[in-house]
């Protein structure tokens, strides 16, 4: 096992990259929130979900995170009657991406939260070793 | 004993600390893992009481007491929060125990630092 406070960094950097890989998920749902297909009836853009799971590091001993994998959300799609459009179907109606932007900013909210507390920690186990070396000044 | 087990005391307080912030850092890092159970360690004082003060070994048919901080059992905490997806994790708890960490942590480095101070005074003179 390794020193404990060098394992925390390591623990804490783990869930800064997933919660980056996450907030890039949401910033590529909240862009596309109103991509739909190019040819009649093609499917618009589906919004991409992101699950994270406990990894057990066995070199260090400690339970890091790590993205799961980045699936698809199946609710239906949104509908607009608009018969111009040219992925309108025969019926006239466009089918629009399943993204919703108040849960993606909610979500990115959480995300904010998240990175904010795996910084934190970084910083309190920076403060505390520094505290120890400076038990050598003086 | 006196100062030399004061030392000791301080360094296991601190390899306990560090321990626990590590078991910290994996709750926040876990903080959006469905399932995950936040952990924690054993308390300090159970470690403490269980090896009292040490018994000075004089003969080899003396048997040792107590070990220093190595293996405490992680164990599930009772979280103020379960959400949905299964997770325990609460961020304000945490940030709490990280704040403990740092207090504790500061005391314990400013105690080891005025005794070793005193020692150096005592040298000095």
């Amino acid at each position: 096992m390794i020193d404990p406070l060098q394992a925390s960094v390591q623990i804490a950097s783990s869930g800064l990259e997933a919660q980056s890989t996450r907030l890039r998920v949401v910033s590529e749902n909240l862009a596309n929130a109103n991509s739909t297909g190019r040819t009649p009836g093609s499917d618009p853009y589906r919004r991409k979900t992101t699950t994270f799971t406990a990894e057990m590091d066995r070199a260090a001993g400690v339970r890091m995170v790590k993205v799961k994998d980045i699936g698809t959300d199946q609710a239906p799609f949104r509908v607009d009657y608009e018969p111009g459009h040219p992925a309108a179907d025969s019926t006239g109606y466009v089918r629009l991406p399943n993204v919703n932007s108040l849960i993606e900013m909610g979500d990115m909210r959480e995300t904010n939260r998240s990175f904010e507390a795996n910084l934190q920690v970084i910083k309190q186990v920076r403060s505390m070793v520094s505290m120890t070396i400076d038990l050598l000044r003086s | 004993m006196g100062p030399v087990y004061l030392f000791d005391v301080a360094s296991s307080h601190e390899r306990w600390l560090s321990l626990r912030q590590s078991a910290i850092s994996s709750n926040v890092a876990n903080a959006n893992t469905p399932g995950y159970r936040a952990q924690d360690i054993e308390p300090f004082n159970k470690i403490i009481e269980a090896k009292v003060v040490p018994v000075t070994v004089t003969s080899p048919a003396h048997i040792t007491t107590g070990s220093s901080v190595e293996a405490q059992g992680m164990r599930k905490e009772k979280s103020w929060e379960t959400v949905h997806s299964g997770n325990s994790v609460s961020l304000e708890q945490e940030m709490l125990k990280a704040g403990d960490i740092n207090r504790d942590y500061s005391l314990n480095t400013a105690i080891v630092k005025s005794f070793h101070r005193m020692f150096m005074t005592s040298m000095k003179t």
